[in-house]
């Protein structure tokens, strides 16, 4: 299989990513293939550019390498993985941007008939990871928000056309833990990738 | 009754797109109601988005040590009520506005973390009202399916460091793509007649 795992976190020493060295670790492990976009280390753009934009309407959205290689890594991939910590309940808004620049019309979704009805494409995708972690409890962010998760399991997930398995993996609460349970859940996910399938 | 300080927050790359019309409408409303306004136009002023390692480190640091930010930290201490006018893109705010919450409700600004305690409080009690005017290019039962993200980053997660008694307003035009000139010349009037009534 091959997976794609899109990082964003500016700090190499951060727990997110010793996330980020187990996800792609338990993915080898298991003999996948893993690409992995490590945004803020190819300092990726955090906005889509007044010029995508009006690109946007006339049907050929992308007018970047990066972003057209980014595509075509999800118009082939198996498995679509983002590894982040949660931010004001969402992702932090480079990988926003990564979605909104190369999630366009003609890779994720394509726009049918004259009442531009939503047609899924990517439904290929046979796995819709989320790994993350809350600086809030568990039920606070079931409470108030959890918008990150809302983004990337039922906006992504909808465009898999309902085939992709969803999978969720969230450590609640960060500052509080003790390192052992931060250490559990670095296993934990190591192992749900090694058995992704 | 005295005026409302008003921050307005702008998040399109196109002044002549329909929400560059919405500003314009949000923008009339006010004035007509007599509010002080400041006004933040994230594209045009090229704001950057992202948190940087930096600032990540320095997470929990007096806003004096971000004099980057010092503009966008006045204005949020300044204001009484926040609007912001953006489309919604994979459900939420462009990536643009996101970022201007990472960077800008710092430590100190929007929330404190007093010594001993093991969750953040509110410290932005001066905003009052969170007023969001957004487009939708899909319809409203796509929206609801997709869970409204946006709506709760901005409308619970943001208003949990404002006043307790803090009023939202989403006003919203769904299925964008499929409305009529007529349909959304309607949105524009109400927006202005909302705004105008703040």
């Amino acid at each position: 299989m091959h997976a794609t795992v899109v990082f964003a976190h500016p700090d190499p020493t951060s727990y997110s990513r010793a996330l980020l060295d187990r996800v792609v670790r338990g993915l080898e492990s298991a003999d996948h293939v893993v690409d992995v976009i490590d945004l803020y280390a190819i300092d990726y753009p955090a906005s889509l550019s007044p010029a995508e934009w009006h690109a946007y309407a006339s049907g050929r959205p992308i007018l970047d390498d990066t972003v057209a290689h980014h595509a075509d890594l999800v118009r082939t991939t198996d498995a679509l993985v983002f590894v982040y910590p949660t931010w004001w309940s969402s992702v932090p808004a480079i990988l926003k941007s990564w979605m909104e620049r190369t999630l366009v019309e003609g890779v994720a979704f394509a726009l049918e008939g004259p009442d531009h009805r939503l047609a899924p494409k990517l439904t290929h995708i046979r796995n819709v990871v989320g790994i993350t972690t809350y600086g809030s409890p568990w039920w606070y962010v079931k409470l108030v928000n959890d918008a990150g998760r809302r983004v990337i399991l039922r906006a992504i997930g909808l465009l898999t056309a309902g085939r992709a398995r969803l999978m969720w993996h969230g450590l609640y609460s960060l500052d509080g833990r003790s390192p052992r349970r931060r250490e559990r859940f670095l296993d934990d996910v190591e192992r749900a990738m090694g058995a992704l399938r | 009754m005295t005026g409302r300080r008003v921050l307005v927050v702008f998040a399109h790359p196109s002044h002549q797109s329909l929400n560059g019309a919405v500003l314009t409408r949000v923008l009339a409303g006010l004035e007509r109601a007599g509010h002080d306004v400041r006004l933040r136009d994230l594209y045009s002023e090229r704001f950057e988005p992202r948190l940087s390692l930096d600032e990540k480190r320095s997470h929990l640091a007096s806003p004096d040590t971000k004099p980057q930010l010092a503009r966008d930290f006045d204005d949020l201490r300044w204001c009484d009520s926040l609007v912001f006018v953006h489309p919604t893109w994979w459900g939420t705010q462009p990536a643009i506005l996101k970022g201007w919450f990472d960077r800008v409700f710092a430590a100190d600004v929007a929330w404190a973390l007093p010594s001993g305690a093991k969750t953040i409080r509110p410290a932005l009690t001066n905003v009052r009202r969170i007023v969001t005017v957004t487009t939708h290019g899909s319809p409203w039962h796509v929206n609801a399916a997709q869970g409204m993200a946006g709506r709760r980053i901005a409308h619970r997660g943001l208003r949990a460091v404002c006043h307790p008694l803090c009023r939202n307003s989403w006003i919203a035009l769904y299925a964008l793509d499929r409305r009529t000139e007529a349909r959304r010349e309607r949105f524009l009037r109400r927006v202005e007649r909302r705004l105008a009534r703040l």
